[in-house]
């Protein structure tokens, strides 16, 4: 088990160097000079600009430079921002657990849907079926921002006592910052639960066609008993590996969502940093993303060979 | 069709389920080819089509429908129909190419990758899983916003995400198909690796390539339409679909078709690349994602 946790993060590793590499080229492509913007003006004297030069070590060559960065990123200094002037890396983290709660509550969501609708159209037939299939197709054709966009006018139009723009810290008000994230999560789960549906359909369909289900029924098991502890159990393991993998749609949906609401997650300070031109910040916040999605990813993996002992990744 | 269909399987144990009849697929297809139809000609005709000049401004702002502006004018007195028209140009534009370089980096990469296998696949897999770490969205805001958002920029961002996807639909399958039996013969007849690839293995894979080129396009569609929602779409004055759910944001309240005209259209598009990826994976018999 050891073995394989470290097998499985040996083999992200060049992934994340690879990842470390763009997100530094990402910052060096930039239009115009990296030591003009960082001064955040264009009146600036030569001499000035040579010392910030210096100072950020843009005098060395490209790979020193970006050695050094690495090197500054992995004791965990992501920089300046350079509307703040604060450590890139004490605006983010507040701003993480904003948004991983968003995240986590969304991701509830999507999957107490999307295993509702995935079940039904596995055991119904006909009407049913059909039913959802249109359902997740609408569902995958609208985009999230439209959905919250409609959910906003929505509210506007015939509920405007309820206010949807009334983000609270959670160590203010927990329940308030929990009903607060209500909407903006369901509009990010909708999309992320017809993945879900369909892989849970596909699974209770794959279950069902078992030689140990048919047993079951032949020996008379209530179909009741049969879908609680032979198809729901077996099927669940794919679902869950599959509501985990779609954290990367949720994180990206999450920028649109928290501009739309309001709420002040990485995808608003993603947003804030890009109009202000802020590039640290916004380096920071695809770096940090990425990893987190494949940390989750090796999560994934390690879960499904720890409930399937088929699974190995040596 | 379906709920005409008799209740002939025999138990749901044994059986693998319904795939659907054809016909049901077909009809998906058509339909998902008319939709096309309609996007298609009114990207290309829109400007004739459209009652007004779609960017000029009137005195009468925000007004509801009328006979005259059926869908109403927006807050700086423009008609939303004749922008809800042209507003689609750009965004279909952007992806078409996009996809279509998406499409030929991926059929490249992905039977490059699949058929030598061995350590070109290896570096190949890992340089795309690099890009595949990045939530798509985030990668293709993050590179719009260093760059800047001009038209080659949006295209070559977004076809540069959907690449890993694409590749790795055309690899997977390559993995097999290259060991069938008809492949030893044909290089035991002498024809060369180059040719097998893509005479012999390249048109056994192209079916689940089609369908995920259309989820693709459908994906794209929503891409483009949020980068624009954010103020990094094509620049105006031109008007987009997403540039225009966001700035009637504002005004919503008062008028609400503003809102509901661009988020049809936007739903309208991508629902026609979703009904033809569906209708093409039945027809084409590809297993489900």
């Amino acid at each position: 088990m050891i073995r394989m946790v470290a097998v499985r993060l040996l083999l992200t590793l060049p992934i994340l160097l690879g990842v470390s590499v763009v997100a530094f080229v990402l910052m060096r492509a930039l239009p115009g000079d990296f030591a003009q913007a960082s001064a955040g003006t264009s009146t600036i004297s030569a001499e000035a600009l040579d010392t910030i030069r210096r100072n950020l070590g843009l005098d060395l060559p490209v790979w020193r430079q970006y050695l050094r960065w690495l090197g500054a990123t992995l004791s965990g200094d992501l920089g300046l921002s350079f509307t703040t002037r604060r450590p890139v890396a004490t605006e983010i983290f507040p701003r993480l657990a904003v948004t991983a709660e968003l995240t986590l509550i969304a991701g509830l969501m999507a999957g107490l849907m999307g295993v509702t609708t995935g079940l039904l159209s596995a055991r119904l037939r006909g009407v049913a079926e059909w039913a959802v299939r249109g359902w997740n197709s609408l569902l995958l054709a609208v985009p999230n921002f439209v959905i919250a966009t409609l959910i906003v006018l929505l509210f506007g139009l015939y509920f405007p006592s309820v206010g949807i723009f009334n983000y609270v810290a959670f160590a203010r008000d927990p329940s308030g910052n929990i009903a607060s994230l209500l909407l903006p999560a369901l509009s990010l789960a909708l999309t992320v639960s017809v993945t879900i549906s369909e892989n849970t359909r596909a699974a209770v369909l794959e279950v069902s066609s078992q030689d140990y289900v048919m047993v079951a029924k032949a020996k008379g098991l209530r179909p009741r008993a049969i879908l609680r502890d032979y198809l729901v159990r077996n099927a669940l393991t794919p679902v869950v590996t599959v509501t985990g993998l779609q954290l990367a749609a949720l994180l990206g949906g999450s920028i649109l969502i928290e501009t739309i609401f309001t709420i002040p997650g990485m995808g608003q300070y993603l947003f804030d940093s890009i109009a202000s031109r802020d590039y640290p910040a916004i380096q920071a916040i695809v770096l940090v993303a990425a990893t987190i999605v494949l940390l989750m990813n090796v999560l994934v993996d390690i879960a499904y060979a720890r409930v399937d002992a088929r699974v190995s990744y040596e | 069709m379906p709920a005409s269909m008799p209740a002939c399987r025999m138990s749901d144990v044994a059986r693998r389920p319904t795939r659907r009849p054809r016909t049901t697929a077909q009809v998906l297809v058509t339909v998902g080819l008319v939709m096309l139809a309609v996007l298609i000609a009114v990207a290309l005709f829109g400007p004739s089509l459209a009652p007004y000049n779609p960017t000029r401004t009137s005195p009468a702002s925000l007004d509801g429908p009328t006979l005259a502006h059926w869908l109403g004018t927006d807050s700086i007195g423009r008609d939303v129909l004749s922008r809800l028209i042209v507003g689609g140009r750009a965004t279909l534009l952007i992806t078409f190419v996009a996809v279509a370089i998406a499409l030929a980096a991926g059929l490249i990469l992905g039977l490059t990758s699949g058929y030598i296998g061995g350590a070109v696949d290896l570096v190949i897999m890992r340089a795309l899983d690099v890009v595949f770490a990045f939530p798509v969205f985030l990668l293709a805001i993050a590179v719009v916003a260093a760059l800047g958002p001009t038209l080659p920029n949006l295209i070559l961002t977004i076809a540069v995400v959907y690449t890993p996807t694409m590749a790795r639909v055309v690899r997977g399958p390559v993995l097999s198909v290259k060991r069938w039996d008809h492949v030893e013969a044909a290089r035991s007849v002498g024809i060369g690796e180059f040719t097998i690839a893509v005479r012999h293995v390249l048109p056994l894979v192209i079916s689940p390539v089609l369908v995920q080129t259309s989820l693709t396009l459908a994906n794209t569609i929503f891409t483009v339409t949020a980068l624009s929602f954010l103020g990094l779409g094509p620049p105006p004055p031109d008007p987009n679909w997403g540039s225009m759910l966001a700035e009637a944001r504002q005004f919503m309240e008062l008028a609400p078709l503003t809102v509901i005209g661009p988020s049809l259209a936007i739903v309208f598009a991508s629902l026609t690349f979703i009904v033809l990826a569906n209708g093409l994976r039945d027809v084409l018999d590809v297993a489900g994602r």
